[in-house]
């Protein structure tokens, strides 16, 4: 262990990170179950509407067109029959017709919903990187627009929608049929989640972030659970759990590993190598422990090792 | 992830689909072609007038043909083919993806009035002020307004930096003289330097001498080397871009000083420079499927969900969210607590104050560390503060 402090090895630990960075993406890319599976409904149930639609005109036609055959002597004889019949086929004939323009509007429909689901794909392809930042901002708008529609905060709703371009997600076109979902809480036909997606990714950041130090008085300002809303949130939740000491420096924030080994001040109070050895280059050497004010030179401090 | 077999499912589908509509769109061709040749043929009859014997023929014969082309199996056999690459397709999404994300919810009352106030606060403190009072509107919750007028003042603060007008922003910094100095940052120093180098750029020395003697004298005791550079950068007025302090002139330090000024702002507000909302949100992505895991496992093991009060194993999220040092005694593998402190022995490693009783025997005597050769007492050990 000694060793490996002794010899920093930078490169290997950054490339882990990134390896680390890169696999979250890849998983939390899991979790977007519901951006697929909505617009494959749709498309699905586009699919039917229009199969069960040419299914029954034509069936109409077949048994119309077949009915006048079974007819005794095509209408009863004389040339008033023989007319009718030819009536019979061209409205047979025009009803096709308007069979096939009512087909070519489904076709419309069915080729944007087949768009839309081949873009989300593509999305989270990309997404699925670990370094797509604008994912990250449009992931928080969208989760903020499922819970505003679910609440029928319409309004508010579809303003965000309008200005973050999350048009990609929610095409201004299909945005009454998406408000119609929600009204009539169709949730999980549609196969979306019954509690708001906001709830369920707060839930599980907060049960993620919460330590018993987030309840101390000087919880860092940074962590979510220092504000009182975010407490009272998390309280019926669990603590998260740590198999290994994470140690974060108290001057600067930072993460003390081997690359940054905690320092020992006599009093016992510990900080980052980077954060106290900039203060005692600045200070000829002196270092000043900021939570006691006691002061000693950079050479009394003692490094720790942490396993 | 498998979103390549995904695709690859997904543009069978697509071709399916093509052709399942090319093909209704032939069958309708083909009867309506039938239907028009058999009216064609009946109105040749007429102008014929020939009897209405084969009349009827004409109708049998089409119905004959119609049978024949069988529309409605073909347009059957495309759909089901369609039908078949759908079910794939979703199959795949269905093992590829969570199809249950809510799995690991907990059934605990989640106040809307609550989230609601962060979400307004969130609109808030993005400078999105319109689409905050159009929430606070729509439901109703006001809590989240007090912040509006001081991130207000903060997005002026900060338009205003982006035309390179450092006004406002001096202006907050001296109202703020004691918090900012209390806070450690050197923020309105360097907030003066920058208009400084400003000045002195834009042309005029002896207006930037002035500026200096004013506003930067005041810093000096406290930063005299800093203050000495600025000085010299005088000496080099009209072509600061060839000296060595060319560097003073780098619009980056506009930025870096915007996100300062952001980060001083949001905490004498009491706030976090980055959105919480956000934080708790991306911690939730990372986090999430850890615990979709763990839900899975407990359930097959009958374990209670809703209830425990610790997680049983770690969540892996990313080290931005890590806020406070967490020491884990690596002989007992427990966390450290007020009672049993982390203690560092006189070999530099470190253990919590119980292992160190149980080594030395209640500190009766002396023992091996458990990680190199040396020998400690118990009195040696040190409490550590992180």
């Amino acid at each position: 262990m000694e060793m490996a402090i002794d010899t920093p090895s930078p490169s290997p630990s950054a490339s882990s990170a990134a390896a680390g960075r890169q696999t979250r993406a890849a998983e939390s890319v899991r979790l977007e179950h519901q951006l697929l599976r909505v617009p494959l409904e749709a498309l699905k149930s586009t699919v039917r509407t229009n199969h069960r639609l040419a299914e029954k005109e034509i069936a109409a036609v077949l048994s119309s067109a077949s009915a006048a055959a079974a007819a005794p002597g095509g209408g009863g004889g004389g040339g008033s029959g023989e007319a009718a019949a030819v009536d019979h086929l061209t409205s047979l004939v025009s009803r096709l017709h308007g069979l096939k323009r009512k087909m070519e509007e489904g076709v419309r429909a069915e080729e944007l919903q087949v768009q839309r689901c081949r873009a989300r794909l593509n999305r989270l392809a990309s997404a699925s990187s670990g370094d797509d930042a604008e994912w990250e901002e449009l992931r928080l708008k969208r989760i903020l627009v499922d819970y505003m529609l679910r609440m029928s905060y319409y309004d508010t709703a579809a303003k965000l929608a309008e200005t973050s371009g999350i048009q990609v997600l929610f095409e201004q076109n299909q945005w009454d049929s998406l408000v119609d979902q929600f009204k009539q809480e169709f949730c999980k036909l549609y196969g979306m989640t019954l509690e708001p997606l906001l709830n369920i990714y707060m839930q599980a950041g907060l049960t993620a972030l919460k330590t018993p130090f987030c309840f101390d008085g000087n919880c860092p300002k940074e962590d979510p659970l220092s504000l009182p809303g975010f407490r009272k949130l998390a309280e019926p939740l669990p603590f998260s759990k740590q198999h290994h000491s994470k140690l974060v420096c108290y001057i600067t924030k930072e993460l003390m590993d081997t690359e940054n080994p905690p320092l020992v001040f006599p009093n016992g109070y510990v900080y980052s190598t980077k954060a106290l050895d900039e203060m005692a280059k600045k200070n000829g050497g002196k270092v000043t422990c900021p939570r006691t004010g006691d002061v000693c030179n950079y050479t009394d401090l003692v490094k720790a090792y942490i396993s | 992830m498998e979103l390549d077999s995904l695709r690859e499912a997904f543009d069978r589908v697509i071709e399916k689909r093509a052709s399942s509509s090319a093909k209704a769109q032939e069958v309708i061709d083909q009867i309506v072609s039938e239907v028009e040749q058999a009216i064609t043929k009946m109105q040749m009859m007429n102008t014929d007038s020939m009897g209405s014997a084969d009349h009827s023929s004409v109708l049998a014969e089409l119905k004959a043909k119609l049978n024949e082309l069988a529309p409605l199996n073909q347009l059957e056999g495309c759909q089901k083919e369609l039908n078949v690459a759908l079910s794939k397709y979703l199959k795949l999404l269905e093992k590829s993806f969570s199809p249950d994300i809510s799995k690991a919810y907990r059934n605990v009352d989640f106040e809307a009035s609550t989230i609601n106030s962060i979400i307004a606060n969130h609109f808030y403190r993005q400078g999105v002020f319109d689409l905050g009072d159009s929430f606070v509107r729509e439901c109703g919750e006001s809590d989240g307004a007090h912040l509006k007028l001081q991130f207000q003042e903060m997005y002026s603060i900060l338009e205003a930096m982006q035309v390179r007008n450092l006004q406002p922003a001096l202006s907050w910094a001296a109202k703020n003289h004691d918090q900012l100095l209390q806070n450690g940052s050197m923020l309105e120093l360097k907030l003066h330097q920058l208009q400084f180098v400003e000045i002195l750029t834009k042309g005029s020395r002896d207006e930037a001498l002035k500026y200096a003697r004013t506003h930067l004298v005041p810093f000096a005791s406290l930063h005299k080397a800093e203050i000495q550079k600025l000085m010299a950068c005088l000496l080099w007025a009209d072509r600061l871009d060839q000296s060595p302090y060319a560097e003073f002139m780098s619009s980056t330090h506009w930025e870096k000083l915007a996100e300062e000024l952001t980060h001083q702002f949001c905490s004498l507000l009491g706030q976090s420079s980055e959105s919480p909302l956000g934080v708790a949100v991306s911690a939730g992505f990372q986090g999430l499927p850890t615990l979709l895991k763990l839900t899975t496992v407990m359930a097959a093991k009958k374990q209670e969900w809703q209830a425990m009060k610790q997680l049983p194993v770690p969540i892996d999220i990313g080290p931005e969210f890590q806020y406070h040092s967490v020491f884990v005694c690596p002989v007992l593998r427990e966390q450290s607590s007020d009672e049993n402190p982390p203690m560092l022995m006189p070999c530099g490693h470190v253990v919590s104050k119980q292992s160190i009783m149980k080594l030395s025997k209640s500190s009766s005597r002396p023992f091996k560390c458990p990680y190199c050769p040396s020998e400690a007492v118990a009195s040696q050990c040190k409490q550590l503060h992180f």
